[in-house]
């Protein structure tokens, strides 16, 4: 299109996007679990055409001197050159970065996993969570789909049992016993992305992405409390405004709480 | 004391009446519009960006620095925002001093320390031809006027003015000294009876050269007397008119 | 120069702040953001500069922020809160004035418990000193809820660990709108409007102080 932003405005002036969407419909969410089994957990999320998939690897070491009883979450959103003609191969780039450290805020913010809880001997032995989220396909909301695929992935995660031998003092690894993690709260994130100053919608293709003024991003957990509010600049919103976003957050999030329990319960009988 | 005086450009906006409202940028300048001077014709932009382009998506003006409100009732009524900066952005007709960086074909390329460098063709030199080519070598200063400054186009400088006459452009000779002020300084400098100059003219006889670029370039008879005249030039940014009148008479009483 | 805000710290008000502007003597526009008498945050700024032909944008401005921490590398948390300046900044510049330029802004960080809120507050005056054209002001406010659920403006470096959530917004000086939130910790919905309202209240406080700041410059010529 010679005029993208022209074009644009004139499928908004009639509430809908050029790809036949509402203002506020997600595009198809899709979700498979398991399916790198050299991973302790894996899961690959499509929205529409954005593909991010997340693998978990849970390793040992020596918990920090500080918090003796605390394991590690390790996060790493990595932007390959594969997803999108504007990233190029080398050390992460801004986004790539900026995107590692949002999804940790998520999980410490949130507390979906308790460091406490992978702390297997005080002061001697922890779990550390390598999560790795590689997007495979950039179309957009990339913080939505990488926030669904460390949630899908953790929640697939089966941790051996590790006992320590009282005598030896040796880790003992039994892999024929496995638990899966205890998931304390389910974060969503909904990304905005915002028109002129005034038009809000929901979950944004790439040429909408580039075309909007602004973008949001608001993370809630299943009691409706807000884990995060992400609005890296972009235009001014009024705080009505941002109260819509949150309400539209908090029912995205029981669409995708539901569709997480399907694919867990389809896999758990094994 | 031997000024040239053809190299000082005229100011063009008198005495603004000290009007000494202080404006911040995303402030509706409702006494623009209270006064009607027929203001959305009448604003230049002088250091100044009073948007009659913002109007266009809003009632009214938008103002955009930071700075002193100043107005001039003549010639129709102008009213612009006198704000200090030090990066220069060029601006058509401004006369600017130049450093000559290259010398491309039949252009010169000038570093007028904007964020481009500026292209003067050989030909803008009075009395300039295809066989009588200026002189002008790499390193050289130039004092010259923007013929095209906008913000799509690389700015052109020229050394001649509309009637073909030099009127004190072209370039500057050996010797002197070139250093970089404020461009709220010059402005001072370049107001119709300035102070500072004055008194400066009762110490020693000096040329002088002022750039809208915020250069100054400055030759006295020895090199310390010029390198006087620069610190006190330099000072001038800080110091007030007391601490000013001191200093002078401080240096006129060592002679 | 420098120009005080003698405010009494209390539970909803701010700590005494101020702010010196031109204290380097290269950059086209600084300043320099202290809490209290502590140089908290200093900024520089460069720019309209020509641009890198990689890096140019043909219709405005490109503009880069670099933060520096107090200590060792910038890592991942200095480039997300670059980001956030960045978009911060982009959106109230008329880039669209200087095409294929670059502006950048450094920012370096000078103690130990700088919140991002002082480095909002430090890039805006380094804007308005540079003499940028700018559609609006902006200025970063920190909201720390206590457990106890109550609202703190600006906490301190212990009042933030005790803190439940901190919320830092930047707010416009046009309609007092949001321009950025960050938020670390969870709360919920209605916590977030009152600290919002908060900082929205606070934000007049600053504004003013802007104001203060530059009428001592151009006042004293």
């Amino acid at each position: 299109t010679v005029e993208p932003l022209e074009y644009y405005r004139r499928f908004l002036k009639e509430n809908c996007r050029p790809d036949g969407r509402e203002l506020g419909e997600f595009r198809t969410t899709t979700v498979n679990i398991g399916s790198i089994t050299t991973a302790d957990g894996s899961a690959l999320v499509k929205l529409g055409n954005t593909t991010v998939i997340c693998g978990v690897k849970a390793e040992l070491a020596a918990p920090a001197a500080d918090s003796a009883n605390k394991g590690y979450i390790v996060p790493n959103v990595e932007l390959p050159s594969l997803c999108a003609e504007r990233f190029r191969s080398g050390p992460p780039g801004e986004e790539a970065q900026a995107a590692s450290q949002f999804i940790a805020d998520v999980i410490e913010n949130s507390q979906m996993i308790v460091k406490e809880d992978l702390c297997i001997a005080n002061g001697k032995l922890a779990w550390v969570l390598y999560c790795d989220i590689i997007c495979l396909d950039y179309d957009g909301n990339l913080l939505d789909a990488s926030v669904f695929a460390l949630l899908a992935a953790l929640k697939n995660v089966q941790l051996p049992l590790v006992t320590i031998n009282e005598e030896t003092g040796l880790s003992e690894v039994n892999l024929k016993q496995k638990n899966p993690l205890l998931i304390r709260k389910h974060p969503v994130a909904t990304s905005f992305a915002v028109f002129d100053d005034t038009l809000l919608i929901v979950d944004p293709t790439a040429e909408e992405e580039d075309l909007a003024t602004g973008t949001v991003t608001i993370v809630t957990d299943e009691e409706g409390r807000l884990c995060s509010v992400h609005k890296p600049g972009g235009s001014p919103l009024t705080g009505a405004k941002l109260q819509d976003c949150i309400t539209r957050a908090i029912t995205r999030h029981k669409e995708v709480k539901k569709l997480i329990d399907k694919v867990i319960k389809s896999i758990t009988p094994k | 004391m031997r000024r040239r005086a053809a190299r000082r450009p005229r100011p063009w906006w008198g005495s603004g009446a000290a009007r000494d409202l202080l404006l911040l940028p995303a402030q509706y300048d409702e006494d623009a519009e209270g006064d009607g001077c027929g203001s959305a014709r009448a604003e230049r932009r002088r250091g100044a960006a009073v948007r009659a382009g913002a109007a266009a998506l809003r009632a009214g003006l938008l103002v955009t620095k930071c700075g002193l409100l100043r107005h001039r009732p003549a010639g129709g009524g102008a009213f612009w925002v006198d704000s200090q900066q030090k990066r220069y952005v060029p601006v058509k007709g401004d006369h600017v001093i130049g450093i000559v960086t290259a010398k491309a074909g039949d252009v010169f390329r000038l570093d007028v320390g904007g964020s481009e460098p500026a292209s003067l063709s050989y030909l803008a030199f009075e009395g300039a031809t295809k066989r009588n080519r200026p002189n002008v070598q790499v390193g050289d200063l130039i004092y010259g006027q923007f013929l095209v400054a906008n913000k799509d186009m690389e700015p052109e400088m020229v050394c001649i003015d509309s009637s073909g006459k030099s009127s004190g452009m072209g370039i500057i000779g050996q010797d002197g000294f070139l250093f970089k002020v404020s461009l709220g300084l010059i402005r001072k400098l370049l107001a119709p009876k300035c102070e500072i100059i004055q008194e400066l003219s009762q110490l020693y006889p000096f040329e002088l050269v002022l750039g809208m670029n915020g250069r100054i370039w400055v030759k006295a008879k020895t090199v310390q007397q010029t390198l006087i005249i620069v610190n006190i030039l330099e000072a001038c940014e800080y110091m007030s008119a007391e601490q000013r009148k001191q200093a002078l008479a401080k240096l006129s009483g060592n002679r | 120069m420098a120009a005080v805000m003698a405010v009494e710290s209390g539970q909803s008000r701010l700590r005494p702040f101020s702010c010196e502007l031109g204290l380097l003597s290269r950059p086209d526009g600084r300043a320099t953001f202290l809490q209290g008498v502590t140089p908290s945050v200093l900024a520089g700024l460069y720019g309209p500069v020509e641009a890198k032909i990689s890096k140019e944008l043909p219709d405005r401005a490109a503009l880069e922020v670099l933060l520096r921490p107090k200590v060792g590398l910038p890592g991942v948390l200095e480039r997300s809160r670059e980001q956030l300046l960045r978009q911060t900044c982009e959106a109230v510049v008329l880039g669209a004035l200087h095409p294929r330029t670059a502006i950048t802004l450094v920012l370096q960080v000078l103690s130990d418990a700088s919140l991002l809120s002082c480095c909002l507050n430090a890039a805006c005056m380094a804007l308005l000193d540079a003499g940028l054209p700018l559609a609006a002001l902006f200025c970063g406010v920190t909201c720390a809820l206590q457990p106890d659920g109550s609202v703190l403006l600006d906490p301190t470096a212990r009042q933030e660990q005790e803190a439940r959530a901190i919320l830092t917004f930047a707010i416009g000086s046009s309609e007092r709108k949001v321009l950025m939130a960050t938020t670390k910790g969870s709360c919920s919905v209605e916590e977030m409007q009152q600290c919002l309202a908060a900082a929205q209240g606070a934000a007049d406080t600053i504004f003013q102080f802007y104001r203060d700041s530059v009428r001592r410059r151009y006042c004293k010529s």
